[in-house]
C-alpha cells in the first residue's frame, strides 16, 4: 500500500439521513475510505444542517445551524468529508453568503455565541477524484465493475450554482463518470443527470416526486442503465423507496437498483458485499450484481 | 391558464415589498429581462400558476400579491436551476426563499400549508432534538395534515429494513441548539 495514502485524514459529517433512512450509505462509506486507508472520525455531537426547510422559512437560521456544525468540525483534524449532497450545499453556502456579508456573519456569530472557523468542507467525490487520486483509485480495485452499466445521477444541489459548491462543471460535470470509471464500471450518457427528484416534497407532495423522480427512472432506462449510482440520501430515498410507487404510477416496470456511489466503489475496493448494506435496498441489486458475476 | 386582467397604478404597485423582497435575497428584481430560461429550465414549472420568469415580471411590476394568493413559491423545489442558467445573474432562488419567508411571516400557513407545516415540523425536530428523527416527522406530519392513511404503507417497509429510527436520544449539546434559536428569536425582536 502505499503510505502518502495514510496521509490523508478528515473530519466526518454525516448528517441525519445516514443515521437512518441512508444508512447504507454510511456504512459503505466508512468501509470504503478504512478499504483505502483514508482516516475519517465522526464530528461528536454535530447537529442537523437545517436542509431545504431551515432556509427555505429562515435564512438566519440556515446558516446558523451550519455555522455551529463548522465550528463543531474545527474541534475535529482534516477537512470536512460530507456524504450527503444536501449537507454538503447548505455548509458550502454558508461559507460563500458569510464571506462577502460581514453583516450576516455578526448576525451568525451572535446566534451562535462564537465564531465561524474557516475550515475546508469536500463532498466524497472531491477527496476520491482530488485528494486520493483517479490513479489510485485504480489501483485499489480488487473486483472490477466491468461489464456494469451506470447512470450517474447528480441531481441539483452537487454541482449548482456555480459559485458553491466548486466541485466540477455546473452544467456538463463528469467527476461522478470518472470516479467510478476508474472501477472499470462502463457509465451510459442520459439526459436527466441534473434534473431534480423532488427531495424537498417527499413528506408534502408525494405525487410531485412520483413525476419527477419517474422521468429520471425513464431517462436512465432509455439509455441502457443497470443501474443508478447517486450521492445524495434523499435522491436515493426518491429513486428506491419509492420506485415502486413509480412504477404503478406509470404502469412501468424499472426494476432499477439505485447504489450509494461508496457502495459501489467500496464493493470494487474489495469490501465483502455483506458489508454494504444491500439488503437495505428496497429495489434488491442483488440479483444484477450475481448475474455480473460481482458477488 | 385563466388570464385576468391586471390594472397597473401606483395604488397597486407595492414597491416596499418588492425592496424587502431584494434586500432578504440579495438579488436585484430589475436586472431581469424576461428571456425565460429559468422557465425552460425549471423542474416545477407545471406545478406552478406562475412560472419563475412570471413571478419576476409580476415583482417588478409590484404586483406580489398575486405572488403570495398563488401557490407558486411553494412548489419550487430549491434546485437552483434558474440562479445557475440566468443570464442577468437573478438569483431566483434566493427571491424564492424571500418570498417564502415573507408569506411566512405575513399570512402564516395557507393553502399550500402542507409544504409549510413540513418545513415547520423540520425545524421544530431540530429545535428538540437537534438531529432529524424521521419516523416522528412522518408521524406527526400525516396526523397534523389529516393524511392519517397516507404512506401508512411505506413506514413498516422502511422499519423492517432498519431504515426507520424507532427511538432518538437528544443530542448532547441541546441547550446550545436551544439558544441559538432563542438568539434569533431575539434578534428578530430587535435588529432584524
Ligand atoms: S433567466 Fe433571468 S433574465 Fe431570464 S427571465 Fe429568468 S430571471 Fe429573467
Ligand atoms: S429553484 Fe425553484 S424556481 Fe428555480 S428552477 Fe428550481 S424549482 Fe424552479
Amino acid at each position: 500500500m502505499n503510505s502518502t495514502n495514510s496521509k490523508l485524514t478528515y473530519s466526518y459529517y454525516p448528517g441525519c439521513s445516514l443515521h437512518a433512512s441512508g444508512k447504507e450509505y454510511d456504512i459503505s462509506t466508512r468501509g470504503l475510505f478504512k478499504a483505502l486507508k483514508i482516516g475519517l472520525k465522526e464530528v461528536p455531537d454535530w447537529l442537523c444542517c437545517g436542509a431545504t426547510p431551515a432556509h427555505n422559512v429562515d435564512e438566519l437560521l440556515s446558516l446558523s445551524l451550519c455555522a455551529k456544525n463548522l465550528s463543531l468540525a474545527d474541534e475535529v483534524k482534516g477537512d470536512l468529508a460530507v456524504a450527503c449532497a444536501a449537507c454538503f450545499s447548505r455548509l458550502k453556502t454558508t461559507q460563500h453568503r458569510l464571506a462577502d456579508n460581514p453583516e450576516k456573519r455578526k448576525q451568525v456569530e451572535h446566534a451562535i455565541a462564537g465564531s465561524v472557523p474557516e475550515k475546508k468542507v469536500k463532498h466524497l467525490l472531491e477527496i476520491l477524484a482530488k485528494d486520493y487520486g483517479l490513479e489510485q483509485l485504480q489501483e485499489a480495485v480488487q473486483k472490477p465493475l466491468s461489464g456494469l452499466k451506470v447512470a450517474c445521477y447528480y441531481g441539483c444541489l452537487l454541482t449548482r450554482p456555480p459559485e458553491v459548491p466548486e466541485l466540477d462543471c455546473t452544467e456538463a460535470p463528469t467527476i461522478m463518470e470518472r470516479v467510478i470509471g476508474a472501477t472499470g464500471a462502463e457509465t451510459v450518457a442520459w439526459s436527466h443527470r441534473l434534473e431534480c427528484c423532488g427531495a424537498n416534497f417527499t413528506l408534502s407532495r408525494p405525487g410531485v416526486v412520483l413525476k419527477l423522480s419517474g422521468d429520471i427512472l425513464a431517462s436512465a432506462k432509455a439509455a441502457g442503465a443497470d443501474c443508478l449510482m447517486v450521492a445524495c440520501p434523499l435522491c436515493h430515498g426518491n429513486l428506491d423507496i419509492r420506485q415502486k410507487e413509480i412504477e404503478e404510477a406509470t404502469g412501468t416496470r424499472y426494476n432499477m437498483p439505485v447504489f450509494y456511489m461508496t457502495q459501489l466503489l467500496a464493493l470494487a475496493a474489495g469490501v465483502p458485499a455483506a458489508k454494504l448494506g444491500f439488503d437495505s435496498m428496497m429495489v434488491s441489486p442483488l440479483p444484477l450484481l450475481k448475474e455480473k458475476n460481482l458477488l | 391558464m385563466k388570464h385576468t386582467k391586471m390594472t397597473l397604478s401606483t395604488e397597486t404597485m407595492n414597491l416596499d415589498f418588492v425592496r424587502k423582497v431584494e434586500s432578504l435575497s440579495g438579488s436585484s428584481v430589475r436586472r431581469c429581462f424576461q428571456c425565460g430560461k429559468c422557465t425552460a429550465g425549471c423542474p416545477m414549472r407545471s406545478f406552478m400558476e406562475h412560472p419563475p420568469n412570471r413571478i419576476m415580471r409580476l415583482l417588478q411590476l409590484g404586483q406580489w400579491e398575486r405572488i403570495l394568493a398563488g401557490r407558486s413559491i411553494w412548489y419550487c423545489a430549491s434546485c437552483e436551476t434558474c440562479s445557475t442558467r440566468c443570464p442577468n445573474k437573478v438569483d431566483l432562488a434566493a427571491i424564492m426563499d424571500a418570498l417564502r419567508k415573507l408569506s411566512w411571516d405575513a399570512n402564516g400557513p395557507s393553502k399550500e400549508s402542507y409544504v409549510q407545516l413540513a418545513n415547520r415540523l423540520f425545524i421544530e425536530n431540530i429545535k428538540t432534538y437537534g438531529r432529524q428523527y424521521e419516523m416522528r416527522l412522518g408521524a406527526v406530519f400525516n396526523v397534523k395534515s389529516g393524511q392519517f392513511l397516507k404512506d401508512l404503507l411505506l413506514g413498516p417497509k422502511l422499519l423492517s429494513r432498519g431504515k426507520l429510527k424507532m427511538f432518538h436520544s437528544k443530542n448532547k449539546n441541546i441547550t446550545e441548539i436551544e439558544n441559538i434559536f432563542n438568539r434569533i428569536e431575539e434578534m428578530r425582536k430587535t435588529v432584524l
